[in-house]
């Protein structure tokens, strides 16, 4: 890894090219900080690795290693259908069709043996026992009974149920219809309720279940990469220096401390912008190899409609200025408990609580009664997630809108002219 | 000409007073030193001239600007090697020199033309390339000398120049500060090194718990205390022994 940076002479490999830039850089001194902090960070293998390497490796992994482990696709589950009732081979069967959609590898046997150390053991996911007397049951009216063995701690054995379950309820619904038939009877008969449910929403459109958690979810995740990303390279640009003593000699320079600084936020939020576009281009990944491994019926519906020209506009704007607003904010707060703390280790730790601070109202928004809208998007922080929901939700509310953006505005100011203050500290050098 | 005036420069941490009401005067074009035991003050006063830390009282002027006033024009006026060189590790030598050199105005074809020559008088064009974190202690020492002197301004300030460093860097950077005051500009040089004052300085300051012990010229500091030994001056100026004779 070492050597993909420089050989073990020291001799730079790799931008070099960016660093012999340097000469010709415009004298615009928060030009050369940015410059110069971008180099740094290039090189440093922890904070790449950290920031962009791991979350492009593991962001696809968290997000669709659960749902291809549990698709029925990726591993078919195996089942033993166990049929101690002959008549009850029509059932059988059909759950064994299910091997042509290669959701399962079916076994149909007459006598399952020891069922508890087959399940134990992994031979078998699921045991369906079709138990004598079912079909008996069945065809007078009665309640036929199936016994299902399975490991309750086992994923394998959840989705084995799972596409069973499917195939059992439509040979059950399939009965049912057969049974009204004969005595003459309609389904509504039997249904004397039935819910309908209607959309109130501020558009006056009606949305798919896909739209909605994707209208919701995405621009908390945007805002969330946003805010978070920049903790790494805000430790080490102002903490990290402090750190290796070289904030002193770079203060020595006819460069006003506000200069200094506006490099160094240019240089993280171009950063925190590179980090969160790997992480939201991993996750994306994540997301595509999630859906593809969902069912047809599941997967469909769930992110086109968001396309509509209509909605893309406010999904885009709300995402850009989430993205910026966020971005920016997260960093001024960065710096400022950068500047705030003695040591790279305290620097660490403020970072890492700020994080846990700002991420909370990002993730509690959708969930948040719609009695605490109004007082939500005047705080902190959470005047942003506000701002992204109204945006994809709201969109005809132009007060709560402009409400949420004001606010998110104001706050990232105030944060501006706290890690100013923070970084104009002569304990900023020395602690 | 006053190349660098400390005017009553008083510098507090809480209750604890590092500088008091310490004024001298340096002459352009000479070598200035500044002694003094350690804790005695010789750091915090080079920083509050080289703005870093702003004075409680008093101020400093650097070629006739006020560091409190116009600390960026001060700072125009001074290269500064601190105590800590503050070298980049992830730059490479010739970065760390192109960083400075750019935060300090220089044109593309200027630096590009100093960089090389300061490379090549300081021994280190074979290590353009190279880290700075794979330099040598005597090699991180020179770049940063050379980052002080990188714009070539009139007044260089310089903290424990030597310290830590091998004798063959030790004596080139000794030469470069000979050279630069020969070149008619102003140098002061913080240091333990009795034998370094003795060969580079014009004029002395001695400074102990934070208060001035003697300035003036070395032959007079010898003259007036009647000892031959430089370092037997220092350690009786430090113990307050001759004071009223020297001040």
């Amino acid at each position: 890894m070492r050597k993909l940076f420089k050989g073990s002479s020291g001799v730079v490999k790799i931008s070099k090219g960016f660093g012999q830039k340097g000469y010709s850089l415009p004298p615009k001194p928060w030009l050369v900080v940015a410059w110069k902090e971008v180099l740094e960070a290039f090189r440093d293998r922890r904070t790449m690795l950290n920031v962009v390497l791991l979350p492009m490796i593991l962001m696809p992994l968290v997000i669709s290693l659960p749902t291809l482990m549990l698709s029925p696709k990726t591993i078919p589950p195996k089942i033993m259908v166990v049929v101690e009732d002959p008549r009850g081979m029509d059932l059988a069967k059909e759950i064994e069709a299910l091997e042509n959609s290669s959701e399962a590898l079916v076994s149909i046997v007459t006598d399952g043996g020891n069922y508890t150390g087959l399940v134990l053991s992994g031979d078998v996911d699921l045991i369906v026992d079709i138990p004598e007397g079912f079909y008996e049951n069945l065809s007078s009216g009665k309640t036929g009974r199936l016994i299902y063995y399975y490991d309750p701690y086992g994923a394998r054995s959840s989705v084995a149920m799972g596409v069973v379950q499917r195939v059992v309820s439509e040979y059950s619904e399939e009965v049912l219809r057969r049974r009204l038939e004969a005595i003459n009877l309609s389904e509504e008969y039997i249904k004397p309720i039935v819910s309908v449910a209607v959309q109130v929403t501020s558009t006056g459109e009606g949305a798919t279940t896909g739209e909605v958690v994707t209208a919701m979810v995405l621009p908390m995740m945007v805002g969330l990469i946003a805010i978070t990303g920049a903790g790494t390279f805000a430790i080490d640009m102002i903490a990290g220096e402090r750190e290796r003593k070289t904030l002193e000699a770079l203060f020595t320079n006819p460069v006003s401390r506000g200069q200094l600084l506006l490099g160094k936020f240019g240089a993280l939020t171009l950063l925190s912008l590179i980090s969160g576009l790997a992480t939201l281009f991993s996750a994306l990944i994540g997301v595509g190899f999630a859906i593809t491994s969902m069912s047809e019926s599941l997967a469909a519906g769930s992110v086109p409609q968001l396309m509509e020209p209509s909605r893309l506009l406010y999904l885009t704007l709300g995402i850009l200025i989430t993205v910026a607003l966020g971005g920016l904010t997260g960093n001024a707060v960065m710096i400022t408990a950068a500047s705030f703390a003695k040591t790279f280790k305290e620097a660490q730790q403020y970072v890492g609580f700020l994080t846990l601070i700002l991420v909370v109202p990002m993730v509690a928004i959708p969930y948040a009664p719609q009695s605490f809208h109004p007082v939500l998007r005047v705080l902190p922080i959470s005047s942003l997630a506000m701002f992204a929901r109204d945006m994809i939700v709201n969109p005809g509310d132009l007060g709560a809108i402009a409400t949420s953006l004001i606010a998110s505005i104001l706050y990232l100011i105030v944060f501006l002219w706290l890690s100013a203050k923070m970084f104009g500290r002569e304990s900023v050098i020395f602690c | 000409m006053v190349a660098v005036e400390a005017i009553s420069l008083t510098k507090a941490f809480g209750d604890l007073l590092a500088v008091r009401k310490l004024s001298f005067r340096v002459e352009e074009g000479t070598i200035f030193g500044l002694l003094g035991p350690n804790g005695a003050g010789k750091t915090t006063t080079l920083r509050m001239i080289y703005g870093v830390l702003k004075p409680t009282y008093g101020t400093a002027k650097v070629m006739g600007v006020d560091v409190r006033e116009n600390p960026i024009e001060a700072k125009r006026k001074m290269g500064v090697l601190p105590e800590d060189t503050g070298v980049y590790p992830r730059l490479t030598a010739e970065e760390n020199l192109v960083y400075f050199g750019k935060l300090r105005g220089m044109d593309e074809e200027r630096l590009r033309k100093r960089i090389k020559e300061l490379l090549d008088i300081l021994n280190l064009t074979e290590k353009r390339f190279v880290v700075a974190d794979k330099l040598s202690r005597g090699q991180k020492q020179k770049l940063a000398f050379a980052r002080a002197i990188l714009d070539e301004p009139p007044v260089l300030l310089l903290d424990e120049p030597t310290l830590g460093v091998d004798v063959m860097s030790a004596r080139e950077i000794r030469k470069m500060i000979e050279e630069y005051a020969i070149s008619g500009k102003t140098v002061i040089l913080s240091t333990h090194n009795m034998w370094e004052v003795e060969r580079l300085c014009d004029r002395i300051a001695i400074i102990s718990e934070g208060t001035l012990r003697y300035e003036g010229s070395k032959e007079d500091l010898r003259r007036i205390a009647g000892k031959r030994e430089f370092e037997d001056i220092f350690v009786r100026l430090v113990r307050g022994e001759v004071i009223e004779k020297a001040v």
